[in-house]
Formats: structure tokens, C-alpha cells, sequence
């Protein structure tokens, strides 16, 4: 009886199934990138409209593409009594100087971090993690207090300071999952081999933690870049960036607006560029996010 | 040539736990191969470690040639360590590997590239300079790990267990390739190994040591012939142990008396201790006692058979015709060769 | 314990030096001291400087005294019970679906195939845009005028901007919720899919070979694997999305408004009256976004364990 059961089950089984494999195959790969596709749509989506609108001059309901196009807002961007330009790079700047300082406290924050045990170590960990569970909103009134009382409000050192809040965090994190993967005894060898602390440092730590500080590095530089709410309190107004002048044109003249957003991404596009190779893989700096 | 004197070297990781290194007094001959032998976390990698200026000794001293080198950082001491795990810096080609210390050391580029090259025909790898280490397989790694510190003609050339992480037939080619290079370059060096083997087959000298403590320092074959505790004789395996009584050049057992000329104790409760190959069967005669064979086993170049001494099992390794004289369950008269008896202090007496 | 004097490299490696533990916990000290520093000095001192004033305390204007009328103010207004709901809904459905979006892309990108690298390029260049940019062209796509509000009107759906669902500005916070969905699945996704590589595909097999279908197979033996990850990002981006100010300030309703734009106009406000109420709003932000993201760690916890 089993074995009457069994065989042509077995037999049916191994007819159908080339067949079927083969339809499934296909339904994978397609379905594969239908999701591709749509995610891909999804993401380059809200770019588009920021384009078109930066060269469009006049462009009203309901036509789907402008009627005429201008180069006005970019003039306009580019020309330089408007101080665009100017205010583009003082962000950056600002950006630059939070990124250093990220790494210059970050890196061996992570090092000591990702190396090794000691007591009141998950404190540690949670006051380190706890500037990016608590919203930057949330403390950033406390800080303006303090700072005027210090002298720091109104000021870039005010704003590079505050921007430290958020970014220090993720620096820290990335790097203490670079230092978790990381072999202490390629310092001790190379010292062995006759190199001197300061040699081994730039020739062994360095390359090795390279990739980790490239990604955190990228993060902290997007997170000052992008960041609004934290620099137009410091700020005060004095001190103006990017995303506070992108703010001012959303409403009232959108083919600047979209002009300034197309500024506003380009630097990060740069730096991915020069850092993909980085983000993607199985770099351990990535998933170092991950180990909250 | 570098002679390598320890003294009272210790080191204490934890106040709370024994000393990882305690008291070690040792002298390690300038150009000659010394091996540090003994169990996982019985020291040896942190003795090396002292040596090589990578961890602080506790208490006691270093020197090299009489003079002491602990206020040495490790970069100017000329005491290279080779890891476990070979560690080639994965970013660096291998000629870039290899040539690290030279450039560490300032030394001219292009005089680093013919070095290197030198170095990669030492070690027969020819033309790998431009290979990334994770193309290279485990052999190949060591080697060129082995040529990093040479290049840099190390006074003391440090091996930490070298031979553990290769395939069987690989460790006696890297076996041979370690003792040529030794033998040509006249390095003191100094290895660290669990493999009570591969430190007789290679050193010159064994330093054994147990939780931190050194044993015997000896030439490998007087840890075979007389090793000076039960301790250690078990530790090389092998040897038959009769407790019992020792005085006047004999030693009382419960199976009888055995004249014993050779001796780690002057009297006194003690050991007997014989190797297998001493233990001759079927010649009766001085030093021997009757036995009844429990078992054998035919190896092909020797045989080895189980013998009831009264309640004591002793082994005893023969010549291979032998299987055809004796049967399982044969009186057989069993004899001790004096000259291969060593008497050892009870085990009890050992810490 | 004795803080030891500098010394030189000679006297570093004397006899008499520090025992390993002692330097070793040196080491991590030094290590650790400036981050630690500025985090204490900033984040610390602002939280309990923005403490101190929600109770009131600001003597340079002459109050002294501690009390709680800020927080009584707050939990009365009806307008702020409803900012409050309004944004948890926000960080909620925000973090939902783009943890599951970014989940499934991530398994999406994670084979090999034609294009891996543009396709990769475009997830993580996501990264690297400002979420106001997001914002802005959220904005220009669904507000009534909006690109697709005049998409669908050519394809005759509706015949004016008043016909087009409000996406923007709205009470449901929808244009918020993609602005962050849209910005937030390559973050989860990035971390997930470094995740994914570094397990491989073999426990899948295994899994597979041991009777699991596909779906059986992701649900047993890769979510678990990749939960631990999903669990810390989610985090990051419900803490981020409970807590941002220029997102609903941009697209979000007039009445009510989201918690973070509600404290910042209260505390920019004219009277100063008004500035304990934004530190109030501040202290509920901080503890109430602290206070689920600790729930919530200890119940995925439990979950991703079992």
C-alpha cells in the first residue's frame, strides 16, 4: 500500500518539477525587478520636481512639464552679490571643522569602546548613544541657554559645538564596531618589526581603521551639512547656511528653492562618490550601526 | 650573536590570580635554537612577549649580552616576534610586507627592494612581491611572515607556536626551512610550541615550563633518559611508572627489586620510571620479573604489548617478529635494562 | 588612586611602573575623556539647564523657586495632548514601514546581479541627501498643485488642485511620513544589507534543504539573524523622526502640530512666559522618546531571543 502510494507521487514529482522550477525562475527574476524598479522609482522621485523646477521659468497647473524654460535661478544662485556661493561654503566649512573634531574625539572613544571590558562600560555606552536616542529639539533649548550665558550663541564656534551633539555619536559607534574586528597584535607586530609608536599609528592603525573613519567621517560631515533646527538657534540668524536659505525660497520662489536643493545635494553626492567603495560590501563600519 | 639571560622574570596580570610568569631564571645560548615547551596558558607566549618588549615584566629582568634591555622600547631592541597567526598587514603587497622594518628603519628604497628580494628566494617564494597576503595560503603566509623578521637581521628571532597552524606534510618542510635558516643565519632564536615533538625534533634546548614556572632546561633528549619530575615524564608520554622504595642503588617495588644506577633522588619513597622500548620480553635473568601478556598490538615497524606485572600494567614496545613468539595469556619473563631505569621523587612531592 | 605624573618612554617601561590593569584602565580613561567630556558638557548641560527651566527656575529675571505650573499648563491644553498623539503617529508609522520597506529591498539587493553597483549607488546615495531637500520635493510632488496632483488631472482623474487628496499639510501627517520613509529605508536598509553579506546565504540553505519553503526560511532563520540590526536602526529613525523639528514644520498641519515645532515656537515666542512651557514640551520629548525606545528595545529583546 505505502509503496503503491509513494512511487507515483515520486513520479509526478519528478515530471512537474523542471517544469515548474523553471516557471517559478522566471516569476523570481522578474518580480525581482518589478521591486528594483519601483524602489529605484521611489527613491529618485522626489528629486525630479527640484530639477525641472530650477530651470523652468514659468510652469502652472496643471502643465506636467514647464511651458517656458529660464536659467534664471541659477543666475541668481550663481551671481555673487546674492552670497549663495558664500553661504555654500561657510557650510561646508562648518561641516569640515564638526568632522574633524568627530574624529579627532571619536576615534579613540570607539577604540576604547570596541577594545576592551571594563566596568561602568554600558554607562559609558549610553551616554555616548544617548544624544541620538534623545531628540536634538529636546536639548538643544538647554544648550541655547548656556551659550549665551557663555558667550556662544550667534557664533560659527557656537554652531560647530552644538552640531558636535549628533554627529560625536555616530562616530563613535561606527568606530567601536571598526575596533570590535580589530587585531590589536598587527600594532604589537609591527613595533617588533622596529616600528616606533608614532610609526605604527600611521602605518598599521590607520589603514586598518581607514574605511571605518571614511564612514563616519561621511556621516558626521552629512549630519552638520544638512542640519536646520540645531543652526538656526545657535545661529541665531547670524550665522547663515545652506539649509536655512533653502528654507526662506520653499514657498516663495520654488525654482530657487529647487536650484539651491540641487547646490545642497551636490557636496554629499561628491563625498559618496569618493567614499562609495566604503559604504558598500560587508564593510564592518556599516553594520557597527547596528550594535547599538 | 646575542646570548638571552631571564632573570626572576615575572610577570603578574591580575593580583588576584597566580603570577602568568613566576620567577623565571633562564639562559638562552647565543645562536642556538631554544624552544619554550609546556601546556596552553602556562606562560610561554608571555615570556616571549617580555622578550620581545611587548608587555612590561612584573618583576625581574631581561638582558641581552649582560646588559639589560627592559628600558629597550620594542622597535630598538632587535627581538622580533612572528605571531601565531602570521598577521601580514592585509593592505600592503607582500614586498611592502616584507620590507616594513627596513622602511621603519629608514633604510633606502631601493636597497629595500633588492633585500626583499633576497629575502623571497630565502624562503623560496620567488616573485610573490606584488601578491596581496590573502591570495597566499597558510604555508606561504608563514613564510613570508618568517621573512619580515628576518630582514631586519634580528639579534633574537621570536616564534610564537610556528609550525601549529599548518598541515602535516607543510610543518616538515617549514620544520626544515626554520632549522636552515637558523643554522645559516646563526640567530638565537627562540620558539614557543604545546607540541612536546615539534620542540624535539627542532630546538637545541627545551625550557619547560608549567603555570608559569620553569621545570627542566635541558637538551631534548634528557627529557626522554631523565626528566626530573613524574610530572614531566607524563607530559612526553610514554613511559611506565612503578611506585616504590629507593636505597642504595635499588629500588623496592611490589613486584620485586630492580638495580637502578641512575637517579633524579638520592633515597627515599620514589619512582620507577621506564620507557617501553627498555622493557625487553622473554630474557629472564638480573632485573627482571615474571609477567603474563594482556594484549598486543602489530604496528608493522615495532609491536606493542600490554603485561601483567602482579596488579601493575606496564607497556613494552619490541621488535615486530615478537608477535609470532607470544600469545595473549603467555607467562612471560619481563626484564628491565638498568641502564634505561630512571629514578624519579614521588609525584606527590611535586607542586 | 594616585593620578601618575607624565613620564618619559624610559621610565614608562621601568620595574616599578604601573601594574597592566592599572595602565590598562588609564589607557581607556584617556581614551574615553574627551568624547565623554563633550557630551557631558553639551547634551548633559542642556538637558538639566532645560530641566531647571521648565520648573521654572531662571534667576536672572528674578524666579527662584521651583514649581511645576509649566508642566500642569502643557498637560491641560487640549492642543497639546494632540500634538503629542500626532506625533507619535508620525514616528510610529514612519519607522513601521520604512523597517519593513527597508527590509524587503535589502533582501531585494542582496543577490548578485546585472547593475548591482548603479542600483546600490542610488540606495545609498539617499543617504547623503538633507532630509529638507527630501522635504522640498516632497512637497513639489504631492501638494495640490504638485507634480502628481497635475499628473493625474492629465489623466483626467481630477479636474483641480482641490480635487487631489491633501498629502501635504495635512492632519494625517501623510507628506511627513513618506518625506521619512522615503529617507529613512536606505539607513535601515544599508545597515540590514551589511548584515545580510556578512551571514551569507548558508543557514538559508540549510533551512531549506531541512524542509523550509522560502518564506519559512526568511521568516525562521534570516529575520532573526538580521532582527538584532532592524532593532537598532529602527531606534535611531523613530528617535529622529519623534524628535525633528524642519520636517513637519515644512509639511505638517497648522492645528495640531507635531511636538518638536510646537516647543520651538513656544520657545521663540514673544513672551517669555511662554519659554518654561517649551522647556516643559522639551523635558516630555526627551523622556517620552527615551521612554519607548527603552520599551521597545525590551520587548523586541524578548522577541528576537524566543
Amino acid at each position: 500500500m505505502a509503496d503503491t502510494r509513494i512511487e507515483p507521487a515520486g513520479a509526478v514529482a519528478g515530471a512537474v518539477a523542471p517544469e515548474a522550477s523553471e516557471r517559478r525562475f522566471s516569476w523570481r527574476i522578474t518580480g525581482r525587478w518589478v521591486g528594483i524598479t519601483g524602489l529605484l522609482a521611489f527613491l529618485v522621485a522626489p528629486i525630479v520636481p527640484l530639477f525641472i523646477w530650477s530651470i523652468s521659468f514659468r510652469w502652472f497647473y496643471p502643465a506636467i512639464l514647464p511651458t517656458e524654460y529660464s536659467a534664471r535661478a541659477w543666475t541668481e544662485v550663481i551671481t555673487p552679490h546674492n552670497d549663495v556661493l558664500g553661504v555654500a561654503w561657510n557650510t561646508a566649512l562648518i561641516a569640515l571643522v564638526v568632522t574633524v573634531f568627530s574624529i579627532l574625539l571619536g576615534v579613540p572613544a570607539g577604540r576604547a569602546l570596541g577594545l576592551y571590558e571594563f566596568r561602568g562600560k554600558r554607562l559609558v555606552e549610553w551616554m555616548i548613544l544617548a544624544p541620538i536616542i534623545v531628540p536634538g529639539l529636546a536639548v538643544v533649548l538647554g544648550i541655547h541657554v548656556l551659550f549665551i550665558r557663555a558667550g556662544l550663541s550667534n557664533s560659527i564656534p557656537g554652531v560647530i559645538l552644538v552640531h558636535l551633539v549628533p554627529t560625536l555619536p555616530y562616530m563613535t559607534l561606527v568606530m567601536s564596531g571598526v575596533f570590535a574586528n580589530y587585531d590589536t597584535d598587527f600594532e604589537l607586530q609591527a613595533r617588533s618589526l622596529g616600528a616606533s609608536r608614532w610609526a605604527t599609528q600611521l602605518h598599521i592603525t590607520l589603514p586598518a581603521i581607514f574605511p571605518g573613519v571614511v564612514v563616519g567621517a561621511l556621516f558626521a560631515f552629512i549630519i552638520s551639512w544638512s542640519q536646520y533646527v540645531l543652526t538656526l538657534l545657535i545661529g541665531g540668524g547670524q550665522v547663515q547656511t545652506l539649509p536655512l536659505l533653502l528654507f526662506g525660497f520653499v514657498r516663495s520662489d520654488p525654482a530657487i528653492a529647487g536650484a539651491l536643493s540641487v547646490v545642497f545635494i551636490l557636496p554629499a553626492v561628491l563625498v559618496l562618490l569618493l567614499s562609495s567603495r566604503y559604504l558598500s560590501g560587508d564593510n564592518a563600519a556599516v553594520g557597527g550601526i547596528g550594535n547599538i | 650573536m646575542t646570548q638571552v639571560t631571564l632573570s626572576g622574570l615575572t610577570k603578574i596580570f591580575d593580583e588576584k590570580s597566580p603570577p602568568a610568569v613566576d620567577q623565571l631564571n633562564l639562559e638562552i645560548e647565543s645562536g642556538k635554537l631554544t624552544a619554550l615547551l609546556g601546556p596552553s596558558g602556562c606562560g610561554k607566549t608571555t615570556t616571549m612577549k617580555m622578550i620581545a618588549g611587548l608587555l612590561r615584566p612584573t618583576s625581574g629582568d631581561i638582558t641581552f649580552n649582560g646588559e639589560s634591555i627592559l628600558s629597550i622600547p620594542p622597535e630598538d631592541r632587535g627581538a622580533v616576534m612572528v605571531f601565531q597567526n602570521y598577521l601580514l598587514f592585509p593592505y600592503m603587497t607582500i614586498a611592502e610586507n616584507i620590507g616594513f622594518g627596513l622602511k621603519m628603519r629608514k633604510v633606502d628604497r631601493k636597497e629595500i627592494r633588492t633585500r626583499v628580494t633576497d629575502m623571497l628566494d630565502l624562503v623560496q617564494l620567488p616573485g610573490f612581491e606584488d601578491r596581496k597576503p590573502r591570495q597566499l595560503s597558510g604555508g606561504q603566509q608563514q613564510r613570508i611572515a618568517l621573512a619580515r623578521a628576518l630582514i631586519v637581521q634580528p639579534n633574537v628571532l621570536l616564534l610564537d607556536e610556528p609550525l601549529s597552524n599548518l598541515d602535516a606534510h607543510l610543518r616538515d618542510e617549514m620544520r626544515e626551512l626554520i632549522r636552515r635558516i637558523q643554522t645559516e643565519m646563526a640567530i638565537t632564536t627562540v620558539f614557543v610550541t604545546h607540541d612536546q615533538e615539534e620542540a624535539v625534533v627542532l630546538a637545541d634546548r627545551i625550557a619547560l615550563l608549567f603555570d608559569g614556572r620553569l621545570q627542566q632546561f635541558d637538551v631534548p633528549d634528557a627529557f626522554f633518559e631523565s626528566p626530573q619530575s613524574v610530572e614531566i615524564a607524563k607530559f612526553f608520554g610514554g613511559t611506565n611508572f612503578i611506585p616504590g622504595h629507593y636505597e642504595g642503588g635499588e629500588i623496592t617495588t611490589a613486584i620485586g627489586r630492580f638495580r637502578a644506577p641512575r637517579s633524579a633522588v638520592d633515597g627515599g619513597d620514589a619512582v620507577l620510571s621506564i620507557r617501553p622500548e627498555a622493557v625487553t620480553l622473554g630474557s629472564d635473568g638480573g632485573n627482571s620479573v615474571m609477567g603474563r601478556i594482556r594484549s598486543h598490538v602489530y604496528v608493522g615497524r615495532y609491536a606493542r604489548f600490554r603485561v601483567a606485572l602482579g596488579d601493575i600494567e606496564v607497556e613494552a614496545i619490541t621488535d615486530p617478529a615478537q608477535v609470532k613468539l607470544f600469545n595473549d595469556g603467555d607467562e612471560v619473563p619481563v626484564r628491565f635494562d638498568s641502564n634505561k631505569i630512571w629514578v624519579i621523587g614521588p609525584a606527590s612531592s611535586q607542586p | 588612586m594616585k593620578w601618575p605624573e607624565p613620564v618619559s618612554r624610559t621610565r614608562r617601561l621601568s620595574r616599578t611602573s604601573l601594574s597592566e590593569k592599572a595602565a590598562q584602565r588609564l589607557t581607556i580613561a584617556l581614551l574615553l575623556t574627551p568624547a565623554i567630556l563633550v557630551i557631558l558638557l553639551l547634551f548633559m548641560g542642556g538637558l538639566i539647564t532645560g530641566f531647571l527651566r521648565s520648573l521654572g527656575y531662571f534667576p536672572l529675571i528674578g524666579l527662584n523657586d521651583f514649581n511645576f505650573a509649566a508642566y500642569t499648563t502643557i498637560f491641560t491644553d487640549n492642543g497639546f495632548i494632540r500634538s503629542f498623539i500626532l506625533t507619535f503617529h508620525i514616528a510610529f508609522t514612519s519607522t513601521l514601514i520604512a523597517s519593513i520597506l527597508a527590509v524587503a529591498s535589502a533582501m531585494l539587493l542582496r543577490p548578485a546581479f546585472r547593475g548591482k553597483r548603479f542600483v546600490q549607488f542610488i540606495f545609498s546615495l539617499n543617504l547623503t541627501i538633507p532630509h529638507l531637500v527630501g522635504a522640498v520635493g516632497v512637497l513639489y510632488l504631492f501638494s495640490g498643485s504638485g507634480l502628481v496632483s497635475r499628473l493625474a488631472t492629465g489623466a483626467g482623474l481630477i479636474d483641480s488642485p482641490a480635487g487631489f487628496p491633501a498629502m501635504v499639510n495635512d492632519p494625517w501627517a501623510i507628506g511627513i511620513i513618506i518625506q521619512y520613509v522615503w529617507k529613512e529605508i536606505p539607513f535601515i536598509g544599508v545597515i540590514v544589507l551589511a548584515i545580510l553579506l556578512s551571514v551569507g546565504e548558508d543557514y538559508e540553505s540549510v533551512a531549506r534543504s531541512l524542509g523550509a519553503n522560502r518564506w519559512q526560511a526568511f521568516r525562521n532563520v534570516t529575520l532573526p539573524l538580521i532582527m538584532p540590526g532592524v532593532v537598532s536602526a529602527s531606534v535611531i529613525v523613530f528617535a529622529f523622526t519623534f524628535g525633528a523639528f524642519e520636517i513637519p514644520w515644512l509639511l505638517g498641519s497648522t492645528f495640531p502640530k507635531a511636538l518638536p515645532v510646537l516647543a520651538f515656537e513656544s520657545y521663540t515666542d514673544v513672551d517669555l512666559a511662554a519659554r518654561p512651557q517649551a522647556m516643559a514640551m522639551a523635558m516630555v520629548i526627551a523622556v517620552m522618546s527615551s521612554l519607548m525606545i527603552l520599551a521597545y528595545m525590551k520587548v523586541s529583546r524578548r522577541y528576537v531571543r524566543s
